[in-house]
Order: C-alpha cells, then sequence, then structure tokens
C-alpha cells in the first residue's frame, strides 16, 4: 500500500515543483546557489545510486563473485571514457558481465 | 491567445524538434521499465511512475529505494531533492506563459522536463509566445507518448527474459555510464566522487538514508570546487 502512496506524493510533489515558479515568479526570486546546485544533483544521485547499486551486487555474490558485477563496471567506465557516449556503459558492460560470469567458477 | 488549430504547422515541428531527443531518452525509459519488472514492486506501480512523477531519474530513484526497503519518507524527499531542478525550469518558462489561460498552465506546466523545456525555449526563442505554444505542446506531446510507451516496453520485457541475463544489472551500469560521461566538468566530477564514496560508506545506513546523504555530499563537494574555482 505504502508503495502506492509514495509513488503519487512523489508524483504531486514533482507536480507542484512544476507549477511552483508559474504561480509565484512575481513574488519571489531564486537564490543563485540553488541554481548552481540543481545542476549537481542529478550527476551526485546518479553516482550514489551506482555505487550502491553495484555494492549491493557485489554483497550478495561473495568474493569469488563479485568479481564479474565489478568487471563489468571497470568495462562500462573505460567504454564510456574512451567513446564519451554514456549508452557504451550498457553496451560494453552486460557482454563483459556475461563472459566473467560464464567463466568465473559458481 | 492559444489557437493549436491555427498552429497546426508549428505543433508539428515542435514534434519533430523532439525526434532526436528520442534517441536517448527511449533507451532511458526501457532501463527503468526494466527495472521497474525486476524490482520488489508492482509491474504497474513502477510503469506508474512515468505519468506521475515524469522525470526518469527521480523515476529511478524511487523504484530503487522502494525496492531496497527504504522508509517511505526517505523515498518521497529523495525523489523530490532529484527533481528540484523543476523549479528552475518553472521559472524558465513561467515568462512565456504569464497570460495564458489557467487550463493552459496547468497542462502545460505538468509536462516540464529537461527535454521539453529545451525544445520549448528554443521555439519562444525563434518563433516568438504565440506560435511558441504550439511549438512546445507538440515536443511534450511526443516525449510523453515515447516516454510512457518505452516504459511499458522495458517492463514487459524485463518481465520476461531469462535470469541468466542479469537484467537487474543494467540499471547500475546505465547509472555508471552517465557518471562517467559527467566527469569532464570539475565540479561535477567532485559532485560524482563524494557522492559514490558517501554512498558506499553509508551502506548500512538505517532507512536507506544512505542515498540522501550522498546526494547531499555530493552536492556540497561540487557547490565547494565551483566556489574555489
Amino acid at each position: 500500500m505504502s508503495t502506492w502512496i509514495v509513488i503519487v506524493a512523489a508524483g504531486l510533489g514533482s507536480y507542484l515543483f512544476r507549477l511552483s515558479m508559474i504561480i509565484l515568479t512575481s513574488r519571489i526570486r531564486m537564490p543563485s546557489y540553488l541554481e548552481r546546485a540543481s545542476g549537481l544533483v542529478a550527476p551526485a544521485a546518479f553516482a550514489a545510486l551506482a555505487a550502491a547499486g553495484v555494492a549491493g551486487a557485489c554483497s550478495s555474490l561473495g568474493i569469488t563473485g563479485a568479481a564479474a558485477p565489478l568487471a563489468a563496471v571497470a568495462a562500462a567506465v573505460i567504454a564510456v571514457l574512451r567513446t564519451g557516449s554514456p549508452q557504451a556503459a550498457i553496451l560494453a558492460g552486460m557482454p563483459a558481465l556475461w563472459v566473467a560470469t560464464a567463466l568465473l567458477p559458481s | 491567445m492559444i489557437s493549436l488549430r491555427a498552429d497546426r504547422s508549428d505543433f508539428a515541428a515542435g514534434a519533430r524538434a523532439m525526434v532526436p531527443w528520442l534517441a536517448g531518452i527511449v533507451p532511458f525509459g526501457l532501463v527503468i521499465g526494466v527495472s521497474a519488472a525486476q524490482a520488489d514492486v508492482p509491474t504497474l506501480a513502477g510503469w506508474l511512475t512515468g505519468p506521475l512523477i515524469y522525470a526518469g531519474s527521480s523515476q529511478l530513484a524511487t523504484i530503487g529505494m522502494l525496492d531496497a526497503g527504504a522508509a517511505p519518507v526517505i523515498v518521497v524527499a529523495s525523489a523530490l531533492i532529484i527533481n528540484i531542478r523543476l523549479i528552475f525550469y518553472s521559472a524558465t518558462m513561467a515568462r512565456y506563459w504569464r497570460d495564458t489561460p489557467r487550463w493552459w498552465r496547468l497542462v502545460a506546466a505538468y509536462l516540464i522536463v529537461d527535454p521539453s523545456v529545451a525544445v520549448g525555449l528554443d521555439g519562444y526563442q525563434r518563433l516568438g509566445r504565440g506560435r511558441g505554444h504550439a511549438h512546445y505542446l507538440g515536443g511534450a506531446v511526443v516525449l510523453w507518448v515515447s516516454w510512457l510507451a518505452a516504459i511499458a516496453a522495458g517492463a514487459m520485457a524485463g518481465a520476461s527474459w531469462p535470469a541468466w541475463l542479469h537484467l537487474e544489472f543494467v540499471i547500475p551500469l546505465y547509472l555508471a555510464g552517465q557518471a562517467t560521461a559527467k566527469l569532464t566538468k570539475p565540479a561535477q566530477r567532485r559532485a560524482i566522487l563524494a557522492a559514490a564514496t558517501v554512498a558506499l560508506l553509508a551502506l548500512s545506513a538505517p532507512l536507506q538514508l544512505g542515498t540522501a546523504l550522498a546526494i547531499a555530499a555530493g552536492v556540497t563537494a561540487g557547490l565547494t570546487a565551483e566556489v574555489r574555482r
């Protein structure tokens, strides 16, 4: 039940954000530091969720099993750094994960 | 006045201007659909993040944190922190919508998100306010339909693909790719490294507070870098 409430609450809050300045624009001026901060939220959130996701996947697999997701992340990071395209992460990382999982002793 | 019947060509031009954006957006929608199917939340609830929250990174965080069993308040707070940028988009669009009818502002505001604002602003700057409304709506509607269809397609694929594909790992890889691509700018680099470090250190934090703490640490570190420069 709380899953649905969370999604509706996050949706309602997001809609109010979208409407906020359209209603208040003549009365409020946004501080500049908040504007700078908003550009940093998405990269920070992506990094935090990625680190927690990879660590979560590794912790459930043990030391040997964790090598496969770590190899996939390494392949993904190298691919993005070399190509400059974020989409390369999945294109390089998933095959690396499949190969590493197949090669590692289970 | 809003007169979409008279501005059909501007509506179509806005829709066409959105097409190049779809190359990056559709895969993101597919990833979110896959994550909704793989996560321990009802798939319909995961899909509903599309029409309700309608902002990819916030949707992904919401699904991921619900899956991890985070406290509801922490999930909502994190989703809204990620969406703070929508307030700035709202301020940006407000100047063009000042004298429009209330129904228009309610609908147009709902469609505000990164690509629709970018395409919409381009239309307002090139065509002026009158014709810009139809241009904005054309781009925003194409984006909305494509986004929800991509999430639905991802959810259907994610539910039926074999376990050995480890589709649950698509999301961390996608996020790692997005973060890595942003490492080129000093402030963002600091934000990313600080957020990832704090997220790892706070893995065992109660209520999944680690993600919110990591985002706060990352933003603070990034702002510090900007001030020093």
